[in-house]
């Protein structure tokens, strides 16, 4: 009887935890990898303009 | 050897004299580890009864506030007259350096918990003469010295050094609390005795490893 | 050192690689693993939990060696390689905690144990925690750089020691594991052999994300140099 008890109720019951720490996992993966390749693309195109500035800049000096 | 200790006396002693004109930061201190007595006393209900589980831990919590406002003010001080940039442009080395400010803190901790163990012993009721605590208050004060020195060093440079200097310390003399806290139960607790050959020796390598470490980072800390 | 187009190409490698041993690994270990005897499903955790908590150690040396390293040869790269280990180690050292402390509940019957391992952890996060913030809170990059490496070295040096005194201080406080399942049973070997490969993909995800973060470093350095020479041209 407590063996039939100890099968019937505890892996149910450990199922959400389960769920849990995968779940946190994943979304912390994707999330920190997400920023970081955003802010790749945002800065890459912040030294795109500048290095526009800078070009435009450089005939104006020379002339 | 002569030519390293000879600063380094020369440091501790211009840190002992100054303290001396002004007392200001010995009397604060110790201020604020009576304010921690106090409020540990209604935080925990220390009873007569529990006061041998509880006071090893109240010494070590007070020890280890009043060693980081301490060394807060070690470099605040240096950094106030640019004492700090006049000590790096003297021909003495790096590690004279580290070692001066280090030992001046070593002793003036000392001084504060001399003053404060004697408090201690009347308001938790413990006898205060034992070799055994006074062995383990100078060498975990000494790591105490060792590392905060190095990080009040850091934490002084940048902004919001109030706060960096704890989260920089405690992290890392974790073990020389634990070390110490149980090495005092063993002093002046229920069990006398016992744990000592373990935690002596924890205390005994975590100074003689930042002994060796601390100089060494201290010279890539304070290059400009 | 590498060039920008074949760094790129590592890291687009990387990404597709970890991604494909992420499902593979799931694969294995909803359907493949045998579901535990005693502990039920919830043990499945273990092969997620276990390689990010060990890629944390992994992120934590790395930052230790490339933090000597700087400190001798003053280096740039060193300390770009030493910053994306300590942000991606935190991640992962966080990971660890937060699966540690789901999968310790139904283990153990409690969130929280003060055991050497959990404690230790705990303390990583601290220390690297702090080291971000020395890094954020330095007045330029190269004390920030100087300054982060010194806390990456001493903060290492620490962790054998923390390790060994809460080992201790547990001998003599001892707070037994109360919980159903507080041994640990012997693992079969398809069950390492799974463990083995998720410590691969792990890996994998692990140089993934140090590639891209060190990337974006490269990134905010080279803007940061752009926004120098333009306030000096006055623009």
């Amino acid at each position: 009887m407590p063996i039939v008890l100890l099968q019937a109720t505890l892996p149910a019951a450990n199922l959400p935890f389960l769920f849990a720490a995968f779940t946190v996992a994943w979304v912390a993966f994707f999330a920190y990898a997400f920023f970081v390749s955003r802010r790749q693309q945002e800065l890459r195109k912040e030294i795109a303009e500048l290095r526009r500035a800078l070009e435009q800049q450089e005939p104006e000096d020379a002339s | 050897m002569m030519q390293i200790l000879r600063p380094v006396l020369i440091l501790v002693g211009k840190d002992i004299l100054l303290e001396w004109r002004s007392r200001d930061l010995v009397v604060s201190v110790l201020v604020f580890s009576l304010l921690i007595v106090v409020v540990f006393n209604f935080a925990l209900n220390v009873t007569p009864q529990r006061v041998t589980v509880l006071a090893p831990g109240i010494i070590w919590v007070t020890f280890a506030f009043a060693a980081t406002l301490a060394m807060n003010r070690s470099f605040v001080r240096e950094m106030e007259q640019g004492g700090l940039a006049g000590l790096l442009l003297s021909p003495v080395s790096r590690d004279a350096i580290f070692l001066g400010k280090a030992l001046g803190s070593f002793l003036f901790m000392l001084l504060v918990e001399a003053a404060l163990l004697p408090v201690f012993g009347a308001l938790l009721n413990f006898s205060v003469l034992s070799f055994t605590l006074v062995l383990t208050i100078a060498m975990a004060t000494l790591g105490f010295a060792l590392v905060g020195t190095l990080f009040s060093a850091i934490a002084v440079q940048t902004r919001s050094r109030e706060i960096m200097l704890p989260v920089l310390f405690f992290p890392v003399i974790l073990p020389v609390i634990i070390a110490a806290v149980e090495a005092s139960s063993a002093s002046i607790g229920s069990e006398p005795g016992v744990g000592l050959n373990r935690w002596l020796p924890l205390l005994a390598i975590f100074d003689a490893l930042f002994l060796v470490i601390c100089p060494w980072v201290f010279a890539v800390v304070v290059e400009e | 050192m590498l060039g920008n187009g074949i760094r790129q190409n590592i890291t687009g490698y990387l990404v597709v690689l970890s991604g494909l041993f992420m499902l593979a690994d799931l694969y294995l270990i909803f359907v493949v693993a045998p579901t535990d005897a005693v502990l039920g499903h919830v043990q499945r955790v273990f092969y997620f939990h276990v390689p990010i908590a060990i890629m944390s150690f992994l992120a934590f040396f790395l930052v230790f060696l490339a933090s000597i390293a700087y400190v001798v040869r003053r280096d740039g790269k060193w300390d770009r390689l030493a910053h994306s280990c300590a942000e991606v180690g935190v991640v992962f050292v966080t990971l660890a905690l937060l699966t540690g402390i789901i999968w310790g509940r139904p283990l153990w019957n409690t969130w929280w144990t003060w055991e050497p391992r959990l404690t230790t952890t705990l303390i990583l996060w601290l220390i690297y925690v702090s080291y971000l913030m020395i890094r954020s809170y330095a007045s330029n990059q190269q004390q920030a750089a100087r300054y982060s490496a010194v806390v990456g070295i001493v903060g290492f040096v620490d962790v054998p020691i923390v390790y060994y005194s809460v080992v201790w201080w547990r001998s003599i406080h001892p707070s037994p594991v109360v919980g159903p399942f507080a041994q640990a049973n012997a693992l079969e070997p398809i069950m390492l052999w799974i463990l083995l490969f998720s410590m691969v993909t792990f890996l994998l995800l692990f140089a993934y994300l140090v590639a891209e973060r060190t990337a974006l470093r490269n990134s905010e350095d080279r803007l940061r140099g752009m926004r120098l020479v333009l306030r000096r041209t006055g623009r």
